[in-house]
């Protein structure tokens, strides 16, 4: 006899089947939503990657097996693309995470005057539509008339050209990006709150020093909340398109410092209508996104505290 | 029994076909545009009984791919357009030869210029009837000039240039030199003096005006028509056009008369629209360009030779047939009504100059309206014949990717001091004959 049967709930009530019933209902815009527009077109890019289908050329299609597959290992973009984007990751991830975290501890400083206002601060950017952000940006970086220069130029300082560039161009990249860390740093600084502060009493009295107290505490304790940045960082850098998009207008200026992958993925699907070689694509990046998530789940065990008293 | 389905019969066959006509390649889709052609898709309705035309508008940012859905699943419209050649270079092949349709019907092609005509004329065949023309010429700020001492550039094509008291022909050369004199620093200093900075550039003296993204062959037609792809279907940088290419990264790296990509994105050159910043002397650009200039401090002048040649490039938009159409007649009859009778509505909407040289009168005098400088619209007018041909928007094989290639090719020498630019035409001629030989 099962546990349920035993505690009289293997035949589910009237009232529990109605509820179910009423549960799917509900949720059902959310299921079919999610069956026709995520399964369905991904179910749809795994068989196109077998094909050899182009949009303009329906009439066309056939079987390809696994041509697209072995064209990633020869396209010499795939292995541009990938290396562009773990360069400019290798410089990103890290300022994208610490930023948030030194941010979040300067606001929750209790010697800080205007906390509201600073928060408000570092948040508005984000909600500045990214489109428009990156624009402005354009202006600022401008190695002629961008402010950044003009102020570098008061000083003394040569402004560089940021965006054509190859050396500085990552940096800029990065600039933009920085203009997008409101949400990581609101949730960071959250979390950072909701350390409890008899840690920090208990830590005072034996002496320990404020950077012991963060190095020791703080960081323990937010370290869910950066674990959940950095997998939505990596996830996000994998995705990384729009800036050097709009930027470059596609074309990976300067030089192919801005080809980004899904760059590479984007224009051989949509520019040159190649939809197989382009689901082909889409499933390489899936698998490393992949791949890079794992990696991150499985060492969060060895560094990520959970108030709970449990180390994952 | 029999009688009824005759009269079924009879019924289905006084249908009328439908023909969809899809706008957004080009202009059209704009709000304001709408209730024109709508208005010409109710006219020809009520005087057709045989064909239904219905219109579908996409916006132009999303135009592309919407196409190309459309055409995967099925659904090609009958008719696109209005469109020029580089849109229609990203569908190449999906177009209707419309040869056999023009012989069949009779249909009168002498009425447009020869040259209007052949630049409709793609590897497909005939897939347009000229419509709307956009030829370039040169625009200048005659103020500069003033400011320069120097003497305004030739209206007549092939008309010699003052320069120094002297008369030169107005060539590459010679505009070379009046784009130096023009171009001048933050301390007044012009790009011919040693004392110049090109750092501190604050007015340049040519640009190729908006010949950037997915029109790179658009910077060297000053030096003639040329093709990237030869008779065997092997790519080819042509003489005239490496030299072209010499003369344009000189142009921003050397003698600094022509913005970098940087100095283009900046506010001195309006962030992207430099001939309208007032802070350019010179610029090669469409008719079309007068959508977007304002103020009535410029005007028109000739083309500069080269070899002795003047190469005026055209860009033609007009309605296509899409070769996946059901019905090739009628959407012929829809093509011919949109580029015959309605033809004077719809450039009054779309700000394009009638290709028939009689309808010509009243488009410039609408644009006398909004210029009141006086432009002397007969250098537009003249340059239609001087229409490069083959044409810089041909398709070429494997097209979106070369295109691409090109693209990049173009970004380099705009962003990149230092460049060996024969090495990297050899560079772009190799890549290019990869994809070329893709598309075999």
């Amino acid at each position: 006899m099962s546990a349920r049967t035993a505690l009289g709930r293997g035949k589910p009530s009237p009232l529990l089947r109605e509820q179910r019933v009423w549960g799917w209902v509900f949720l059902s815009p959310w299921v079919i939503g999610f069956l026709a527009f995520t399964i369905l077109p991904i179910l749809a890019s795994l068989v196109f990657s077998f094909t050899d289908f182009r949009l303009t050329e329906p009439e066309s299609v056939s079987f390809v097996g696994l041509d697209n597959y072995r064209k990633l290992f020869v396209d010499p973009l795939v292995k541009v693309s990938l290396g562009v984007t773990l360069r400019f990751a290798l410089l990103a991830l890290p300022i994208g995470i610490v930023l948030p975290v030194a941010l979040a501890a300067l606001l929750d400083s209790k010697w800080l005057v205007g906390k509201p206002f600073f928060r408000t601060l570092f948040y508005m950017p984000y909600v500045v539509p990214v489109v428009s952000a990156i624009f402005i940006w354009q202006g600022v970086l401008n190695a002629q008339s961008g402010w950044l220069n003009r102020l570098l130029r008061l000083v003394g300082v040569p402004g560089p050209n940021w965006l054509d560039d190859v050396n500085w161009i990552y940096p800029a990249l990065v600039i933009i990006g920085l203009w997008g860390i409101g949400n990581a740093f609101l949730i960071t600084l959250a979390s950072m709150q909701a350390v409890p502060t008899a840690f920090y009493e208990a830590a005072r009295v034996d002496g320990a020093s404020a950077w012991a107290r963060f190095r020791h505490i703080t960081l323990p304790m937010i370290s869910p909340v950066i674990f959940y940045n950095l997998v939505l960082a990596v996830i996000g850098l994998m995705r990384y398109f729009e800036v050097p998009f709009i930027l470059s207008n596609g074309t990976g200026r300067p030089g192919d410092s801005t080809m980004f992958f899904n760059i590479h993925f984007y224009k051989t699907s949509f520019v040159f209508f190649d939809m197989g070689y382009g689901s082909a694509l889409a499933w390489l990046l899936f698998v490393i996104t992949m791949v890079f998530t794992g990696l991150l789940f499985y060492s969060a065990r060895y560094w990520v505290f959970y108030a709970a008293g449990e180390v994952r | 029994m029999t009688a009824a389905l005759a009269v079924l019969a009879g019924a289905a066959l006084a249908q009328p076909v439908t023909i969809t006509w899809f706008v957004g390649l080009g202009a059209g889709a704009q709000p304001e545009q709408q209730a024109a052609q709508d208005a010409i898709v109710e006219r020809f309705n009520a005087e057709h009984d045989d064909i239904r035309l219905e219109i579908v508008y996409v916006t132009n940012e999303v135009s592309v791919t919407t196409l190309s859905t459309l055409i995967a699943t099925g659904e090609a419209p009958d008719i696109v357009g209005p469109v020029g050649g580089a849109g229609s270079a990203a569908f190449a092949g999906n177009f209707l030869d419309l040869t056999p349709l023009i012989e069949s019907t009779g249909y009168d092609l002498s009425q447009f210029p020869e040259a209007a005509v052949e630049n409709q004329r793609t590897d497909e065949g005939l897939i347009g009837i000229p419509f709307a023309s956009f030829p370039a010429f040169l625009y200048y700020r005659p103020a500069l000039f003033d400011e320069a001492g120097l003497e305004y550039p030739p209206a007549e094509i092939g008309a010699p240039y003052v320069l120094d008291g002297q008369e030169v022909p107005w060539d590459i050369d010679t505009l070379t030199e009046v784009a130096k004199r023009l171009t001048v620093d933050a301390n007044g200093y012009d790009a011919t003096e040693p004392e110049f900075d090109p750092t501190q550039t604050v007015q340049w003296g040519f640009v190729n005006q908006w010949a950037g993204a997915g029109a790179a062959r658009q910077n060297v037609t000053l030096f003639g028509p040329g093709l990237l792809v030869d008779e065997a279907g092997n790519a080819q940088m042509p003489d005239n056009w490496r030299e072209g290419w010499r003369w344009y990264y000189d142009a921003i790296w050397t003698h600094h008369f022509m913005p970098s990509a940087d100095e283009d994105g900046s506010d001195l050159l309006a962030a992207g629209n430099p001939f309208e910043s007032g802070n350019v002397a010179m610029a090669q650009s469409h008719l079309w360009y007068t959508c977007c200039l304002s103020g009535t401090e410029w005007d028109a002048a000739a083309l500069p030779a080269y070899d002795g040649e003047v190469t005026a490039r055209l860009h033609a938009d007009t309605f296509r047939i899409m070769r996946q159409t059901d019905n090739p007649e009628e959407a012929f009859e829809v093509l011919t009504y949109l580029t015959g009778p309605a033809s004077m509505d719809l450039l009054a909407v779309y700000g394009g100059m009638p290709t028939r040289p009689g309808d010509q009168a009243a488009f410039f005098a609408a644009l006398d309206e909004k210029y009141s400088q006086g432009v002397n619209w007969d250098v537009a007018r003249a340059h239609v014949a001087f229409a490069d041909v083959p044409s810089h928007e041909t398709p070429m094989p494997n097209h979106n990717r070369a295109n691409d290639r090109l693209d990049q090719f173009k970004s380099l020498l705009d962003s990149q001091p230092g460049l060996d630019v024969d090495a990297e035409i050899d560079r772009l001629i190799a890549d290019l004959q990869v994809l070329f030989d893709e598309a075999r």
